[in-house]
């Protein structure tokens, strides 16, 4: 085969990881549309479809890991490519957790079956669960048109939904001191606050991951740079020893 | 010196640096355990200024496996060896992560500390996540399968610790319950996380050193 045939068997592989990628992205995202609707309607049988279907969602995470170490033992990448690859095996378990979160939720929403949701707990939960939604499609949105500026707003979004998630926890101790919602209940509520906002972190993690396919930037590097700009400033407070 | 061996002795100092920064995360998870024991928020500094290191860490390692990734083109072992690091130096960083976040949560001692069975509790759980990193360290030094074997088996204590928790939590009653009881749980699911984690980097050991890709689905629940 001639070289410039592999390459392009190479690039087609390239667009069926990113392919794929979306693919398991959008599974995850339906799921989490579809989890919170089942929430709060309290239906069990959804609930039950979306625990069994996150088989599925595993299956597609492992194949996309087994196919990216594939195209990194055959095919030599180089640069974005490469980029491309590494960023996809760290996206898919990303994914692939929130997609567990979702199962999580479905597990509270059965604990929950049958029991009313004070108003204020179902408004916020709503308002904390379309956002998560919203920042879980921009980011794969992000990834799909490798739009690095959409990727790197998502941290600043996801503030709204810690806000949001404190709101929420506030709410939880008010409404059970008010007396009208039994302690396993609160417990559970508490934990699907979590859940949401866990979600909301793995969305950040993938727009760090889609910033590092497009130009390289890691995530860690905000770590490391306040390492060393406190070590910095340490240097310049210290006193100059006495002769 | 051969360009071969100039990389073999690249991938040992890799697995060297691995090994340095697990030791970090596991004094961090000592840490942790004091402050749930004592509820000395001392420890808490001394944790967030190694989680900075253990950051930085990640950056310096994650990068040298992308250069040599990049530079040396590597197959089979080699190749699996360094996809394994990256994957065992993000689950090493997130068990930092949970581990600060238990940390944190120690300004809620005395809270905890008025239902000491829920305190015991939790304290076993550091104690068992504690123990779980230091095998899971083990067995990457080691480069062992063997020592990484049991990891799967005593990470069941703790969704054994985390069902009777919770279990608990659901009959307290009294002053404070809700809180008590929400601060517990999500410090409970925490430890039980790390513990995860810990299972996590023993069947990417074993992944490394087998090639076999079942045990890639380790993180699958």
């Amino acid at each position: 085969m001639m070289a410039q045939e592999i390459r392009k068997t190479f690039h087609q592989e390239l667009d069926q990881l990113r392919d794929d990628m979306i693919r398991l992205a959008g599974m995850v995202t339906e799921a989490l549309a579809a989890g919170t609707a089942a929430l709060l309607a309290s239906d069990l049988q959804a609930a039950e479809e979306l625990i069994a279907g996150d088989d599925e969602i595993d299956e597609l995470a492992l194949d996309i890991e087994e196919h990216c170490f594939r195209l990194l033992a055959l095919q030599n990448p180089i640069a974005s490519d490469l980029r491309q690859i590494i960023a996809a095996i760290r996206m898919a378990s990303e994914i692939e957790r929130s997609g567990d979160l979702v199962t999580n939720t479905m597990k509270a929403a059965r604990r929950l079956y049958g029991t009313p949701l004070d108003p204020r707990l179902r408004g916020l939960l709503e308002r904390m669960s379309e956002h998560v939604h919203r920042l879980f499609r921009l980011a794969i949105d992000a990834y799909a048109d490798r739009n690095e500026g959409l990727a790197a707003a998502l941290d600043d979004m996801d503030d709204d939904v810690d806000d949001l998630h404190a709101d929420y926890i506030r709410t939880i101790f008010e409404v059970y001191e008010g007396g009208s919602t039994p302690l396993q209940v609160s417990v559970q509520l508490a934990l699907v606050g979590r859940y949401y906002e866990r979600i909301g972190d793995h969305a950040v993690n993938i727009g760090e991951r889609v910033r590092y396919m497009c130009s390289g930037w890691l995530p860690e590097h905000t770590g490391a740079a306040r390492l060393a700009a406190k070590r910095a400033a340490a240097v310049t407070e210290t006193p100059e020893p006495h002769e | 010196m051969t360009l071969r061996a100039g990389f073999q002795g690249e991938l040992d100092q890799l697995r060297l640096q691995v090994e340095v920064m697990a030791v970090r995360v596991a004094q961090n998870l000592e840490r942790m355990e004091a402050a749930l024991r004592t509820g000395d928020v001392a420890p808490a500094d001394a944790a967030l200024a190694a989680d900075d290191d253990i950051d930085a860490m990640l950056v310096s390692l994650t990068e040298r496996c992308y250069d040599l990734l990049a530079r040396e083109a590597p197959v089979a072992g080699d190749l699996r060896f360094i996809v394994s690091v990256l994957r065992v130096l993000e689950e090493l960083e997130r068990i930092g992560d949970l581990a600060l976040r238990v940390v944190k949560q120690s300004a809620e001692h005395a809270l905890l500390a008025g239902r000491p069975h829920i305190l015991e509790r939790l304290v076993a759980m550091a104690t068992l996540a504690r123990d779980l990193h230091r095998t899971a360290l083990d067995a990457w030094s080691a480069q062992d399968v063997h020592v990484a074997f049991g990891l799967l088996e005593r990470s069941r204590e703790m969704d054994d610790h985390y069902r009777l928790l919770v279990e608990d939590l659901l009959v307290l009653s009294g002053d404070s319950s809700a809180r008590i009881a929400i601060v517990a749980v999500v410090m409970g699911r925490a430890l039980g996380r790390i513990g995860d984690h810990t299972v996590i980097v023993g069947e990417r050991l074993r992944y490394l050193l087998t090639g076999d890709p079942a045990y890639l689905a380790s993180e699958v629940r």
